[in-house]
């Protein structure tokens, strides 16, 4: 045992250098529907996809992000990215209008956005899911015997649907408006719903294949479009007022709620995965069961009988045969089929959502609190903005002048920043319908790695962000 | 078989069964579930150190050398979610798991 631990990050084909990557990445961002917005929502426009092209050549996707940064502003920017990498193998036409954004339409799917788009793949995947690689590890020999012993201790302490994020939304000082944030995090993955699966239904893999693809027939409803499970929740997120075209809400949708929804992406769309993700698709199907249970009566209590809660019944009933099916008849008959030597896998996958799952919650949760105005960031500005001026902090900052309208699109810092308006009215959007307004002389604290935007309200905004680092060190 | 759950560092990294101490070793060899006492006279296997250039942990009472390799290929099943460990043991599912503390050499904590 000479040399150092072994590497744990599984290497990729034809690897870009930092620099081609960096190339590479800029020329996919250049691509005109990925420009910024000057509205907050898209508009019944799938192909729209703000992705902060001007952030893109100052990241680093070449590395692989530690466990600290992954809710951190290169995050995000790969899960944007990798959404739309993986939504162009995907059918999206607008329900209306489609002849004016046809332009859209062979701009995302062209062949130079996708094949520019799986150049960089493998290195977004790296960067964004890598960290699981040290986060969760399988070892020792793994029989028969013992993964059915480990289920059956899961089995014993199910989740419960005790969600940190639900307690968040009930719990704020608006809970609508959490409500409506909390579901529009789901809709990139339900509102396309299943179809990370579909990726691993075609070949010829035997009975299991057929089995994979019951559990597939249910989520596209038989074919019967009134009863697909997108369109289900279609009808949820319109029942409480919400819109239901895909991704309208783009630039609302937190990085870990990505996270989730691409990891399954990841997953099939990387055969070598299967197994994995054999058992992230049975915790998922176990797990949903009393998470659907919750999120329905948090809909029923925050909105009372006018949410149309079926798509969560719906789950309820159906993920309790998906669970059986998916242990009885797709994982115990491949660990049949392939052997024994698969089973760290599939535990390795029923693992690693459970990791992205605490992730997600817990960005949520935060999410839900800067949104109700937690931490005070309006309150801090004056201790923060003294400890500046006193030199007891070092705050590098920049000064920026921009024009009546422009409208900042959604990112995250990686540090604490302090927001300080010297002239002019500036809006800090926070989340679905949660603002502040800032006026001269005003401020606020952003807290590291919270979604935000903002736009201006006056002819000219003079504002200065200082890069505080931890701002509770202002304070002392 | 008995599954137990435990904390990988600090207060509660080791379960002890039958009288057996096991830890969860981060070693640059790779990870594994450690029976923390040397089968030679019983030594604390969690405060050995590897023989240079080998798998090999060195006892640091008589200096005896064990192999890991074993419990690297084919050593009790585990599966670590950041700092916890689910291990599932060969032994009934009745058994009495107790959680203790063990200090842990930095040969097991890389």
């Amino acid at each position: 045992m000479t040399s150092g631990r072994p590497p744990t990050h599984a290497p990729y084909p034809y690897p870009l250098s930092a620099d081609a990557l960096r190339e590479a990445v800029a020329q996919y961002g250049a691509n005109p529907v990925y420009q910024d917005s000057a509205e907050w929502f898209n508009e019944d426009n799938p192909y729209r996809r703000q992705m902060r092209p001007q952030d893109l050549g100052h990241l680093d996707f070449s590395r692989v992000l530690p466990a600290s940064e992954i809710l951190g502003n290169s995050a995000l920017a790969a899960q944007r990215l990798l959404t739309s990498i993986y939504e162009a193998d995907m059918m999206y036409l607008p329900p209306t209008g489609f002849a004016e954004k046809r332009e859209d339409f062979s701009a995302f799917y062209n062949a130079s956005n996708r094949t520019l788009g799986e150049m960089i793949r493998p290195a977004l995947e790296r960067h964004a899911y890598g960290f699981l690689d040290d986060e969760v590890h399988v070892t020792g020999k793994w029989t028969r015997d013992s993964f059915r012993s480990y289920l059956e201790a899961f089995a014993e302490n199910p989740p419960n649907g005790d969600s940190p994020s639900i307690r968040a939304v009930e719990n704020s000082r608006d809970p609508e408006r959490a409500a409506r944030m909390y579901l529009l995090q789901f809709a990139a993955d339900f509102l396309s719903e299943a179809s990370p699966m579909v990726r691993n239904a075609l070949g010829n893999y035997g009975n299991p294949q057929s089995e994979w693809f019951k559990i597939i027939i249910d989520e596209y409803g038989y074919g019967v479009h009134e009863t697909k499970h997108s369109r289900l929740y279609e009808n949820t997120l319109e029942s409480v007022g919400l819109r239901s075209d895909v991704h309208h809400y783009w630039q609302f949708y937190l990085s870990s709620s990505l996270m989730m929804n691409n990891y399954f992406h990841f997953l099939a769309k990387n055969h070598e995965n299967f197994f994995r993700h054999l058992g992230a698709l049975y915790y998922t199907e176990t797990a949903l069961i009393e998470d659907c249970r919750s999120q329905s009566k948090m809909m029923r209590k925050v909105f009372g009988d006018s949410a149309d809660v079926t798509y969560f019944d719906e789950h309820v009933h159906i993920d309790t045969h998906h669970s059986r099916m998916a242990i009885d008849k797709l994982i115990w008959p491949v660990i049949e089929q392939c052997g024994e030597g698969v089973i760290p896998d599939i535990v390795r996958g029923f693992e690693e959502l459970q990791a992205i799952n605490v992730i997600a919650d817990r960005d949520l949760v935060d999410q839900i609190r800067w949104m109700d105005g937690e931490p005070a960031g309006k309150d801090l500005h004056g201790p923060v903005r003294a400890a500046i001026d006193s030199g007891t902090v070092t705050a590098p900052v920049t000064r920026v002048v921009e024009p009546r309208g422009k409208l900042t699109n959604t990112f995250v810092h990686d540090e604490d920043v302090l927001c300080h308006v010297v002239s002019g009215t500036m809006k800090v959007v926070c989340g679905l319908d949660s603002h502040h307004i800032l006026e001269a002389g005003q401020g606020m604290v952003i807290p590291r790695q919270r979604l935000h935007g903002a736009s201006i309200e006056s002819e000219e905004c003079v504002y200065e962000i200082n890069s505080v680092g931890d701002y509770r060190k202002c304070l002392s | 078989m008995l599954v137990v759950t435990w904390e990988t560092d600090g207060i509660g990294n080791c379960v002890v069964l039958a009288g057996k101490p096991y830890v969860y070793a981060r070693t640059t060899a790779g990870e594994f579930v450690l029976m923390a006492r040397c089968s030679h006279r019983g030594g604390p296997l969690h405060l050995a150190s590897f023989s240079p250039g080998t798998t090999r942990l060195v006892c640091p009472w008589h200096s005896r050398a064990t192999s890991v390799t074993k419990a690297l290929r084919a050593g009790i099943p585990a599966v670590r979610r950041g700092k916890r460990v689910t291990a599932v043991f060969d032994v009934p599912a009745t058994e009495k798991a107790e959680i203790e503390y063990r200090p842990l050499s930095p040969d097991l904590v890389c």
